[in-house]
């Protein structure tokens, strides 16, 4: 599963800091879920699309090998 | 997980666990037979005494290892996140087959080479103990310090 979260995030000029606490998560969790190292779960991903104001397919699509 | 401990239990760990290991290991080394006689006469009461007290620090220092190792497997990070219990789960699993190897090749070697003595049949149980907590911290903190920190 690939995402575009960081180009979200930066265009909502958010810094990892700020996204994870908007979120209530470690900064390395937003780390490793841009970086593709942590598919986050349901919950966490429906209060990412939330804060950057997007469906949550916006943000995570699947690929063909998922 | 609703049965890990405070944030705080952690730090407590982090001193008593090094600090435990290090007096046992000097008790081992036989520190204490040079430390004791500062302390006790050379008559034969003293000596019974200067024993009960070797092996009431060596039983203290010991505990106090495995109290600590357990404070650091079994409390909570500073911020407890999914990504944190996910890694904690991975680590108990990785922690369980560690010490499942163990055990298997434990008991075929004592099967295969001699029939264990009672201190090395205490000392084996010992192992699996501290195997588990230590291949489950070793795992945990590197998924978690190390392997994420470099993606940054």
């Amino acid at each position: 599963m690939k995402n575009n979260l960081k180009e979200l995030r930066l265009e909502k000029e958010l810094t990892q800091v700020q996204l994870a606490e908007l979120v209530n998560v470690s900064r390395q969790t937003i780390i490793s879920i841009e970086t593709n190292k942590y598919i986050p779960s349901v919950l966490l991903s429906l209060k990412l699309a939330t804060i950057l104001n997007k469906k949550v397919e916006q943000i995570f699509q699947l690929e063909i090998t998922d | 997980m609703k049965f890990l401990l405070p944030n705080k239990y952690k730090k407590i760990g982090k001193i008593i666990t090094p600090l435990g290991f290090a007096v046992w290991i000097s008790m081992q080394f036989g520190i204490h037979n040079k430390l004791l006689p500062f302390i006790f006469d050379n008559n034969s009461n003293s000596e019974l005494h200067s024993n009960y007290i070797n092996m009431t620090i060596t039983i203290i220092s010991f505990f106090s290892f495995l109290i600590g190792m357990y404070f650091i497997t079994f409390s909570k990070e500073r911020l407890e996140d999914e990504m944190v219990e996910r890694t904690r789960l991975e680590s108990f699993q990785f922690a369980a087959l560690v010490q499942l190897v163990f055990i298997i090749i434990g008991f075929l070697s004592m099967l295969l080479y001699k029939e264990p003595h009672d201190s090395g049949l205490l000392l084996f149980f010992i192992l699996i103990i501290l195997l588990f907590w230590i291949s489950f911290i070793s795992h945990f903190y590197f998924v978690l310090h190390y392997k994420y920190k470099n993606e940054e």
